[in-house]
């Protein structure tokens, strides 16, 4: 009996997914466009060839071979050579560079008398990242440079090179960069902005086919439909969607960590087992929602107030504990909180599960969510008391 | 003469109708719960609520373990100064690295420091000695942090002992300052000296959030009106489908003289009240913001003549937010986008009002320095004017027609 009519909402729903474009578009096309377009434009990694510029008022061979070595830095390349500051200033606020170095005039006698002729960089942190790798990659020529001279000394003085490195640079630090290598920019970001996308579609889309029932006075049909039951016409309805987006979302682990070669320590079926609970935890969301706001355009706006927030609150670009306390407290509303945990333990760092428990738990709780405002919903659907504008 | 009155006409007839569906279209607006949460609600608060999110800029004190197996004075001196670093702090001192690792599995520190027992015997016969940093890579600030704080105690130890060094081998004074450091740097943050979050990303979130209230208000306002309206058309019925550029230049007057508040309250108020970056010069930013604020108004409208209900512009839209803010460019640099999403990127207002606005309010470019930018956005505000204009006319025709069928 009830199998039956779970059958029927069901294929009331699937009519409804395939009758209108605004169903698949804002799903399938959506996340599917969010992979591809985060996939492709951060596919470097990390930036290549950042533009910066030289002002060399010195002219001299030293200063000419420290732009060359500036050249041939991983990060950067040598766009413009100026002849004053000014200059590249301008290009600095034109945005046509990210930073620049001076060497002053006169640095080469300077240096031979050893007088210690400083070079300054300058470098735009208004572009936070791009200034911060155009910096590191002038700090490590300059670095070069000094010790390049400084070898050219002591050999003059009779030293073996092992005796000279044992004094240019007596300390080493030799740096291991848990779960991601490479320093990869595309790590820290898209194994966020993935799910992040994919949230986001959840809530509304979830918001949306419940919502639309009441707006177009469609829901005392789909009620009678599931034989009065809130729970049948909610799995219902709900079904084809959840399926849809566990797909969508193991396709996103496999596309990252099978084909684009994620780094992933843990394991990728532990992961995605999270990933189904992470779709479920926001469908939970999306149905407390048009609960608690049963007209439409409300919950609507609720909704991505919610799931742009998400973003701020996984805590993968500024953490969580550098926010003030009140805002702190509010990231455990957020489920990609929780999953952004897990993603850490099982793909950063390979950590065993019971160091995901609590988030995995957390996860959970958001599935009863639903249960709060199931009788103001149901009441809605059916008397329809709530204006549909 | 007869001429000049038939022009006098046309262009009386025209202000009147322009000035009647801008009324019109500011007492939908107003009468628009909906609408006006986006445009005055969002619009105010979402920078209140950034700001506050974003208020500490940076991370300071990030938990760190430390294993000091060399134990040595050479060893707790770097200790001592890696500790002073405004960035971290040592949390655990722990006797093994196991215990470290632990620490660092369970999240209670986002790094460790390991000094093997050799430290100091290799120091005192003139080896390199190691230092092993392990770096906790789920957020850009932790690596940043520590990376930072161990840099700094390195150059500063490798200063005094490279000086001991040259003083024990008979070299003194200026010669071994010299050969210490034989090139000083010196250098200078511009636009953001701390390099603080706040003032990387709001500048950008800014321009985006009246980018993107635009699109979305104006969306819902197409789409109510598509509800409405018995044909089904935006068009008022007076016009009787005639005076198409009237009713998109009335309406866009009204976002407009809207917008004109809104806008001095986000980019004009915003950035000073909370001492985020704001170098650029008002007059230079108001100039800029016009042709801003046009095209936004006139891509919105050409977009949301293909909305039909009230909320599909938010539903299909609202992951498109994302994809605006990394087009512009202000994060991954633009030089490293490939060529496609950067030939994209130019499709929206957004990208070049997020890049202008960068460059005059944070590194205080005049508008001959945005020049690019400036001369885009107008030629995109002329573009999607004629864009608005002509896709709406063929969806008043089609639905002409579609009645008289």
């Amino acid at each position: 009996m009830r199998l039956s009519q779970l059958k029927s909402v069901l294929k009331r729903e699937l009519r409804m997914m395939f009758g209108r474009p605004i169903y698949l578009f804002s799903t399938v096309f959506v996340v599917a466009f969010g992979y591809l377009f985060f996939l492709t434009l951060i596919n470097e990694g990390l930036p290549e060839r950042l533009p910066v510029a030289v002002v060399d008022s010195d002219n001299s061979a030293i200063s000419r071979r420290l732009a060359r070595e500036l050249n041939t830095t991983p990060m950067t390349q040598v766009v413009a050579g100026c002849t004053n500051f000014a200059e590249a200033r301008d290009l600095m606020q034109r945005g046509e560079i990210y930073g620049f170095i001076d060497i002053p005039r006169d640095f080469y006698k300077e240096l031979l008398a050893g007088k210690r002729p400083e070079i300054s960089f300058y470098v735009n942190n208004a572009y936070l990242i791009a200034g911060t790798l155009s910096y590191k990659d002038m700090l490590t020529m300059s670095t070069l440079a000094s010790s390049a001279y400084q070898r050219e000394v002591l050999r003059a003085k009779g030293m073996d090179d092992e005796a000279i490195m044992g004094r240019i640079q007596p300390i080493v630090i030799d740096t291991h960069q848990i779960g991601n290598p490479w320093a990869n920019y595309g790590v820290y970001l898209i194994n966020v902005l993935m799910p992040g996308v994919l949230q986001l579609v959840i809530l509304l889309m979830t918001v949306y086919c419940i919502g639309v029932e009441l707006k177009t006075k469609s829901s005392r049909e789909w009620m009678k439909e599931s034989g009065d039951s809130l729970a049948v016409a909610l799995t219902g309805k709900l079904l084809p969607y959840s399926v849809m987006f566990i797909i969508l979302g193991i396709a996103g682990n496999v596309l990252l960590y099978k084909f684009a070669g994620f780094p992933m320590q843990g394991s990728l079926l532990r992961f995605s087992a999270s990933t189904v609970l992470f779709v479920l935890a926001h469908q939970a969301i999306g149905i407390l929602m048009i609960g608690l706001f049963p007209v439409l355009r409300d919950a609507i706006s609720f909704a991505a107030l919610y799931g742009i927030l998400s973003f701020t609150y996984a805590g993968f670009t500024f953490p969580i504990e550098a926010m003030p306390p009140l805002a702190q407290g509010a990231s455990v509303l957020f489920p990609i909180r929780h999953y952004f945990h897990i993603y850490v333990n099982e793909a950063l760092l390979g950590a065993p599960f019971v160091n995901s428990a609590l988030s995995v738990a957390a996860m959970l709780i958001f599935l009863a969510l639903p249960v709060i405002v199931s009788k103001r919903l149901k009441k809605a659907l059916i008397n329809q008391n709530y204006p549909i504008k | 003469m007869k001429k000049a009155t038939g022009f006098l006409t046309y262009m009386s007839v025209g202000l009147k109708d322009l000035f009647w569906v801008m009324t019109n279209e500011l007492r939908h607006i107003f009468r628009d719960r909906g609408v006006m949460l986006i445009f005055f609600v969002a619009g105010v608060a979402y920078p209140l609520l950034y700001n506050g999110i974003y208020n500490n800029e940076a991370i300071y004190e990030i938990p760190v373990a430390v294993v000091d197996q060399s134990s040595s004075p050479e060893s707790r001196d770097f200790l001592r100064k890696f500790n002073a670093a405004q960035e971290v702090r040592i949390s655990n001192r722990c006797l093994s690295m196991e215990e470290a690792k632990a620490l660092f599995t369970d999240g209670k520190v986002h790094g460790i420091v390991y000094i093997p027992s050799d430290y100091h015997l290799k120091l005192a016969r003139l080896e390199q000695a190691t230092i092993s940093i392990y770096n906790d890579m789920s957020s850009f600030l932790y690596y940043k942090g520590l990376m930072m704080a161990t840099n700094y105690t390195m150059l500063d130890q490798l200063r005094s002992i490279q000086i001991k060094r040259y003083n024990a081998a008979g070299i003194g004074g200026e010669q071994a300052e010299q050969l210490v450091e034989a090139i000083p740097g010196n250098d200078v943050g511009f636009y953001n000296p701390g390099g603080g979050f706040a003032s990387f990303l709001l500048p950008a979130l800014l321009i985006l959030i009246i980018h993107q209230t635009l699109f979305f208000g104006i969306g819902m306002l197409a789409g109510t009106a598509r509800e409405e309206s018995r044909t089904h058309s935006s068009i008022p019925e007076h016009l009787h489908g005639r005076g198409i550029y009237r009713v998109v230049i009335g309406k866009a007057l009204a976002y407009f003289l809207l917008y004109i508040p809104i806008t001095a309250y986000i980019v004009g108020f915003i950035p000073k009240f909370f001492n985020l970056p704001h170098i650029g010069e008002i007059g230079t930013l108001f100039s800029f913001m016009i042709p801003f604020l046009l095209a936004a108004i006139f891509f919105s409208m050409t977009v949301s003549v293909f909305v039909k209900n009230r909320e599909t512009g938010l539903i299909a839209f609202l992951f498109f937010t994302l994809i605006l803010l990394f087009l512009s460019g202000f994060s991954w640099p633009v030089q490293n986008m490939p060529e496609i999403w950067r030939w994209v990127s130019y499709l929206f207002p957004s990208t070049h009002g997020v890049q202008g606005y960068i460059k005059i309010n944070s590194g205080g470019a005049t508008l001959s320095q945005v020049r690019f930018e400036y001369v885009q956005l107008w030629l995109q505000a002329a573009f999607y004017l004629i864009a608005a204009s002509v896709s709406l006319n063929l969806v008043v025709k089609r639905e002409k027609r579609a009645i008289q069928q």
